[in-house]
């Protein structure tokens, strides 16, 4: 079996129920996300069922604890690694988010295009986040200074005071799909990159940045 | 100097972020600091009143570049102000997520040290040990206050999944520990577990894994 076939079982689809492409999602949502130097869309539809999916499964293993036949209780051993793990890809993806909320806020804050990636609680939360933050600075020392030296947003001085996040970071990527048209690399001299399935590349994530969001390339 | 106090607190973050215990805020740095910010925008000010409207800084280079460095420093000093701050929450944010009580412990050190006075030998010894942790700024104590309830208004719309668990991936589902300190009884799903010191365990990871972050239990491999 080579990585052809692999690919093809996963992309395929074929004979996955929805379970099963929902993890294959949300593993791969979960490595595009711990892989690239920007926040990415919130999957909140696939979230939403994984999330539903956790809550049955909670229930059914406290409806079965009581049980105390041991083929039963080996069926239970293996529902709850199951649940631990989708817990982990979870509680991983969001706090990966959470790390990039934190570190690029004003970025994030100021750009209405970023900003429609988040999650209606991750706005609260960064929204809260932010305010709470300004104010322990003004309360620690900036209410003391001159007025025009009070924004936290300055670009004046030669130096952005906003973080953004670093587009041209180098990201290892594999192609799912053929993409349509071939990306251009400034600075190298070959030409046209055509993005085949199968391909494996390391490349800036300015470059493949479009084709992950739409699912065409995946990052590892 | 200018910016030698803004220096030093930069020092001091730098040093923080290596340590495991945050050191104690630096008020007297910071108070510095934010004095020469308003002395140096008031000397700039009186510069400037002074000059009136027909200034061309090429006509008076020497006074330009006073203003050059005034304006400067005052930036300079705000960013290593903003440096330090930053430091330091971030690292109360992350030992809020790690569940440490922070503003207990702060409450018991002071508690400790109102102790001192009665001479314990052991309230001492307790103070000394805390000392470390006996160290934020009344701003950063309400920072951590507010920052646990908005925490917990987060993480209180993912209960199922537990957001501030373990990082590392799940490999077992029990493990073995080892109990440090006495914990009491934990219900489990298999029944109620006596945590007593000394005493070993396989139990679920997901059970106890909060008590190990706490340092009541420690993992065996």
């Amino acid at each position: 079996m080579d990585i052809d076939d692999i690919l093809a079982d996963i992309d395929g689809g074929s004979g996955g129920s929805l379970a099963t492409e929902d993890l294959q999602a949300l593993t791969r949502a979960w490595v595009n996300e711990k892989g690239s130097p920007e926040i990415l869309t919130y999957p909140s539809e696939l979230i939403e069922r994984v999330m539903d999916r956790i809550r049955k499964q909670i229930e059914t293993i406290e409806m079965q604890t009581g049980d105390m036949d041991p083929k039963m209780n080996f069926r239970l051993v293996i529902l709850q690694t199951e649940l631990e793990r989708f817990k982990y890809l979870i509680r991983s993806f969001l706090r990966v988010r959470l790390a990039k909320i934190d570190k690029h806020a004003l970025h994030i804050l100021t750009n209405s295009e970023v900003k429609a990636r988040l999650s209606a609680s991750e706005i609260q939360y960064l929204t809260a986040h932010q305010a709470l933050l300004h104010s322990h600075y003004r309360a620690s020392f900036l209410a003391q200074f001159p007025p025009n030296l009070q924004r936290l947003d300055d670009t004046a001085g030669g130096i952005s005071m906003v973080e953004h996040p670093d587009l041209d970071q180098v990201i290892f990527c594999r192609v799912l799909h053929d993409v349509a048209d071939p990306i251009t690399i400034e600075g190298t001299d070959t030409a046209d990159v055509w993005l085949k399935r199968g391909d494996i590349f390391v490349v800036r994530w300015r470059h493949v940045a479009d084709a992950v969001t739409k699912g065409e390339v995946e990052l590892i | 100097m200018y910016g030698e106090l803004g220096n030093k607190l930069v020092q001091h973050a730098k040093r923080t972020q290596s340590l495991a215990h945050l050191p104690p805020y630096q008020t007297e740095f910071v108070r510095a600091v934010t004095r020469e910010v308003r002395d140096l925008d008031k000397d700039a000010s009186v510069t400037l009143s002074q000059l009136g409207t027909g200034f061309t800084p090429s006509a008076d280079p020497a006074t330009a570049c006073a203003l050059l460095v005034n304006h400067l420093s005052m930036r300079r000093n705000k960013r290593c102000l903003l440096a330090y701050h930053r430091v330091r929450s971030n690292k109360l944010e992350e030992m809020c997520w790690n569940g440490m009580d922070i503003l207990e412990q702060q409450q018991q050190s002071q508690q400790n040290r109102g102790g001192n006075n009665h001479g314990s030998a052991e309230t001492t010894l307790l103070a000394g040990e805390s000392a470390g942790v006996n160290s934020l700024s009344p701003e950063e104590e309400e920072f951590v206050r507010q920052y646990s309830d908005l925490l917990a208004a987060y993480k209180g719309q993912w209960t199922d999944i537990d957001l501030t668990g373990s990082l590392e991936p799940p490999r077992d589902l029990f493990i073995d520990v080892r109990v440090l300190k006495d914990a009491g009884e934990i219900q489990t799903e298999y029944g109620s577990i006596n945590l007593t010191k000394n005493s070993q365990f396989f139990v679920k990871q997901g059970d106890v894994e909060r008590l190990i972050a706490q340092g009541f239990l420690q993992r065996l491999s």
